[in-house]
């Protein structure tokens, strides 16, 4: 690390939608200007981190750390850092907002409040996947959910105030049980080293050990698979997506339910080898049960949006599922896999978005010819549905395919049952598709196609999919470090389920 | 009383002789507006004569302390006191309060927590306590039509009286245990190898109950929702900050002096603040009433405090002193918002009467979520960081399990404090809009405790030292 001071853009990027989330509220006369200075902004963070990402693509280790002191009084202080894990999720949160943004037009309703709280969530999303230390990483994990639950509260369909709730309360339950886990972990850490300390850094060197630390991971473990979501646990999130505007869906799919995998990525497991290698291979149950759950349940729905937030639970019960399997080949497939499923569920949830506000339902009975209406939206929405399925040659297939084979060398059982989540998913996948796209239609409104404002939210969207599904190299490469890192600081399990 | 101890005296003196003027210019027949200025200077002088002047180490007639920790809350109800006159302003003309009298009885009200606060002796303490009670049997009687406002005024000053017995007599005890009634020897004397004096163990008992009153702790808390509920807002909001806070205030330095035989009294301690975090929850719960939901919440957040002094030799006490500095702010804060949105008739205090607040008065709406939000305990807020410093005394003071029991009163409290924000951002489809579109000074005042409240969660650092140096 060079002595000289640089300039800090992690701080900058982390902080610029905040910024720009002051002049909306200021200027709230105007939605015109709310709008460019919104999205202004989040195609400035969008520059911003895809410029980092070309500055840093072929580093190693951390590539940017930015630290400074800010609460000496309690320890905290202002750490970002950069790694190739955290690069690949700030630039989907910058894409995805902008692709937010895009969607918001549609708003027409208190629109800078609106956008204030886009910016503001950005921020925390930015903050939580570069936070290095473990208050910041509170706080900045907080931060993002409260405008998540006014974005939901005010602009929400009908059973906006219960849903928004729910999803509040029962992720701040795990979260308020992490915060009493965080400052355990720093008493107990500086009480068997003699630093006291909240640096993800330095913790990591000395792991805690004894019986305290299986208390401490289990609060940690129980905030990120809350927000994972894993399956007895993820009820809020059904309800949320349901009454979500578009543009929050986006944002629920494509990035909150990945700050719970992200979590557990950075802290939930390196902070605690012990426990981890211990509990790891028990989370196999419940992933699979969730996967296949939440599969069926999928099958089951009528509602376009309550199909997709199940689909998108059954999809994490997978990455799930690679993480407890703990070699190498999974761990990637589950990253890849976890980041490929936030532009395919946000695509989907988009063009979900698009499709109801033309037809206006969302009850998959009453939809149906969108093939023939609005055929490029149709097209798009097919690819993004195939996706999901898990077709060769998009995205999600490589992700997967990477679980299965990890999850095949160490247990080739569960793989023979997971493989099978490939037609689960394509049953109701094709059932949603064929419901949606094909059919008579309901009634002999003319449709709009797509027009370029969604065709710039949902072309990009598919452009990646279609990237990662042909040639994933460029983005499995900067997780080989960081997964490596993982392996060596927990360990590699021995023995578990065949 | 010597000269140099007038001299260390002076905030509190200017705050009394500030009270008697305004008392006098008010009967001599100065109006409203004059008078209710003039006291938000004279409490804007004690402060700035409090901060300035150094502190002084001599102690007044063995009663009253004047060192940097009497200053510093001396500072705090001065501006507290300034704050609430300069809320009241409008809302105290509608309602033709007595310019002199409303002005004389806050001031002496913040004469009283300052005192209270200060104070080294059980005397000193019974002394600014009763002062203080004094002036707030009055203010919450002040809506002289309001009869909401009579019955607070009675409950009050009925079970105040009887707190008053009981600190008067639980003082007699200790100081027929101890043979003295100045604080540091008070509490060694009723301690003889480890275990409590039998008269000393009651005494403190009774002294407890006393507190307990003030400070609405379960099962001492019944007067404490009707009471907010009918005292004219903005003394609601100084009774919830300054009261409360100026009874916690004194007793910091009072367990800390305690030392380690502060832990006698810990079984008894624990079980109150247990009782106070699960009752106050569960009654929140309920409310369709924003003030007798804050009454609730109030009663919740002197549970939390009581963690910090349980915890207070392992920096809780220190975490105590920022929690009510934040408490103050967002206390003042969160009633300033509902004087702001009363007209001349009644308050605004039903869920019902906030439909569509948000969308038609969005500052104050935003201004209430983020008290509501920090009182919460929500990150980026000043709530965040005094919950912060309470936890991390618990759990590194071992008390675990009061610990979870406030994570879950701290979640279930989010499910009281975000119904009325809900609330405010639906939709108002009745007619007839009663909600006072609030003045510029208003909402300079709301935005001071908004900017407060944001500054303190986010750069809360000189606060923390300074707090820091005064132990």
């Amino acid at each position: 690390m060079n002595a000289l001071p640089t300039f800090p853009w992690l701080t900058l990027i982390t902080l610029l939608p905040l910024a720009g989330a002051l002049p909306c509220l200021l200027l709230r006369k105007s939605a015109r200007d709310c709008r460019g200075v919104a999205l202004a902004t989040s195609v400035a963070v969008l520059g911003l981190t895809l410029w980092l990402g070309w500055e840093h693509c072929s580093g190693s280790g951390w590539y940017v750390i930015e630290d400074a002191a800010w609460v000496e009084h309690f320890g905290i202080r202002w750490t970002l850092g950069l790694d190739g894990l955290a690069l690949t999720l700030i630039v989907l949160t910058a894409l995805l907002s902008c692709g937010a943004h895009l969607l918001a037009w549609r708003i027409t309703e208190r629109v800078p409040f609106f956008l204030a709280l886009l910016l503001i969530m950005e921020s925390g999303f930015l903050g939580v996947f570069l936070a290095l230390d473990l208050v910041l990483f509170y706080i900045c994990w907080e931060v993002m959910l409260v405008p998540l639950f006014f974005l939901v509260g005010i602009w929400g369909r009908e059973g906006r105030g219960r849903a928004a709730l729910k999803a509040f309360l029962v992720t701040l339950c795990g979260s308020l049980l992490m915060l009493v886990g965080i400052i355990a972990l720093y008493l107990l850490h500086g009480a068997q080293t003699g630093t006291y300390t909240f640096a993800l850094r330095e913790l990591l060197q000395h792991p805690l050990t004894g019986p305290a630390q299986y208390w401490v991971c289990g609060a940690f473990l129980a905030a990120f698979l809350i927000k994972a979501p894993l399956v007895p646990l993820h009820s809020w999130l059904i309800d949320a997506h349901t009454a979500a505007p578009v543009c929050g869906a986006v944002d629920l799919a494509g990035l909150l339910l990945k700050t719970g995998i992200y979590g557990l990525l950075r802290f939930g497991f390196p902070l605690f080898p012990d426990a981890t290698r211990l509990w790891l291979p028990w989370l196999m149950i419940p992933a699979l049960f969730g996967l296949f759950h939440a599969a069926w349940v999928a099958y089951r729905q009528t509602d376009l949006k309550r199909l997709a937030a199940y689909s998108s639970v059954s999809h994490l019960g997978l990455v799930v599922l690679g993480l407890a399997v703990w070699n190498a080949t999974a761990l990637e497939g589950a990253i890849l896999l976890m980041l490929i499923h936030g532009v395919s569920a946000a695509a989907l949830f988009a063009a979900s978005g698009m499709i109801a506000a033309r037809a206006g339902t969302t009850q998959l009975n009453e939809l149906g010819g969108v093939w023939g209406r609005a055929p490029f939206l149709g097209g798009l929405f097919l690819l993004f549905g195939m996706a999901s399925a898990g077709v060769p040659g998009l995205g999600n297939f490589v992700g997967e395919i990477l679980i299965l084979f990890g999850t095949f060398s160490a247990h080739p059982l569960i793989a023979a049952v997971a493989a099978t989540t490939m037609v689960t998913t394509a049953v109701y996948m094709t059932g949603l598709l064929k419901a949606v796209l094909w059919g008579p239609p309901a009634d002999d409104a003319v449709w709009a196609d797509l027009t370029w404002r969604e065709g710039w939210v949902l072309v990009p969207l598919a452009l990646l999919i279609v990237w990662v599904g042909v040639y994933p190299e460029p983005f499995l490469a900067p997780l080989r470090e960081p997964v490596q890192f993982l392996l060596t600081t927990v360990g590699t399990l021995s023995g578990g389920a065949p | 009383m010597s000269g140099p101890e007038l001299f260390a005296l002076l905030p509190v003196l200017i705050l009394a002789g500030g009270s008697i003027v305004w008392l006098m210019l008010g009967a001599f027949g100065l109006g409203y507006r004059t008078i209710v200025i003039g006291g938000v200077f004279s409490a804007a002088t004690v402060a700035l004569c409090a901060g300035l002047l150094p502190p002084a180490t001599v102690e007044v007639t063995g009663l009253f302390g004047t060192g940097s920790y009497a200053r510093f809350f001396t500072i705090l109800w001065a501006l507290a006191a300034a704050l609430t006159l300069l809320l009241s302003l409008r809302y105290g003309a509608n309602r033709h309060f007595g310019g002199g009298e409303y002005t004389a009885l806050t001031l002496l009200a913040a004469t009283g927590m300052a005192l209270l606060s200060g104070a080294t002796s059980l005397v000193g303490v019974f002394l600014g306590l009763e002062l203080l009670s004094l002036a707030f049997y009055v203010l919450i009687a002040f809506n002289r039509d309001s009869a909401h406002s009579a019955e607070a005024c009675i409950k009050y000053l009925v079970l105040g009286s009887v707190a008053t017995a009981f600190l008067a007599f639980g003082i007699a005890l200790i100081y027929a245990a101890s043979g003295s009634f100045h604080l540091p020897e008070a509490l060694a004397g009723v301690v003889s190898n480890g275990a409590l004096h039998p008269l000393g163990l009651f005494g403190w008992l009774l002294v407890t109950v006393a507190v307990g009153f003030k400070t609405s702790l379960v099962p001492f808390h019944f007067w404490t929702p009707d009471v907010y509920q009918g005292a004219p807002a903005p003394v609601s909001g100084f009774l919830a900050a300054g009261s409360k806070g100026a009874v916690l205030a004194a007793l910091v330095p009072l367990l800390a002096g305690f030392g380690p035989d502060w832990a006698l009294l810990h079984p008894l301690v624990v079980g109150l603040t247990a009782l106070t975090l699960i009752v106050g929850s569960l009654c929140a719960l309920a409310q369709t009433n924003l003030k007798r939901m804050l009454a609730y919440s109030s009663i919740v957040q002197v549970g939390y405090l009581f963690i910090g002094f349980l915890a207070g030799n392992s920096g809780g006490f220190e975490a105590v002193v920022f929690y009510l500095v934040v408490y103050a702010v967002v206390t003042l804060g969160t009633f300033g918002v509902i004087t702001s949105l009363s007209g001349s008739r009644a308050e605004v205090q039903d869920y019902d009467s906030l439909r569509g607040v948000g969308f038609r008065h969005p500052f104050r709406a935003a201004t209430l979520t983020i008290l509501l939000l920090s009182l919460a305990g929500i990150p980026a807020t000043a709530g965040f960081i005094a919950k912060f410093g309470i936890f991390r005394a618990a759990i590194k003071g071992d008390f675990i399990g009061l610990t979870l029991l406030a994570v879950i009163a701290s979640l279930v409290s989010l499910y009281y404090y975000l119904r009325p924000v809900l609330v405010m951002f639906t939709e108002n489809n009745a007619e007839g809009n009663t909600l006072h579109p609030g003045n510029e000074l208003e909402h300079a005042v709301l935005g001071v405790c908004l900017l407060a409240t944001l500054l303190l969660g986010l750069y809360p650092g000189p606060l923390l030292d300074l707090i820091h140096g005064l132990f």
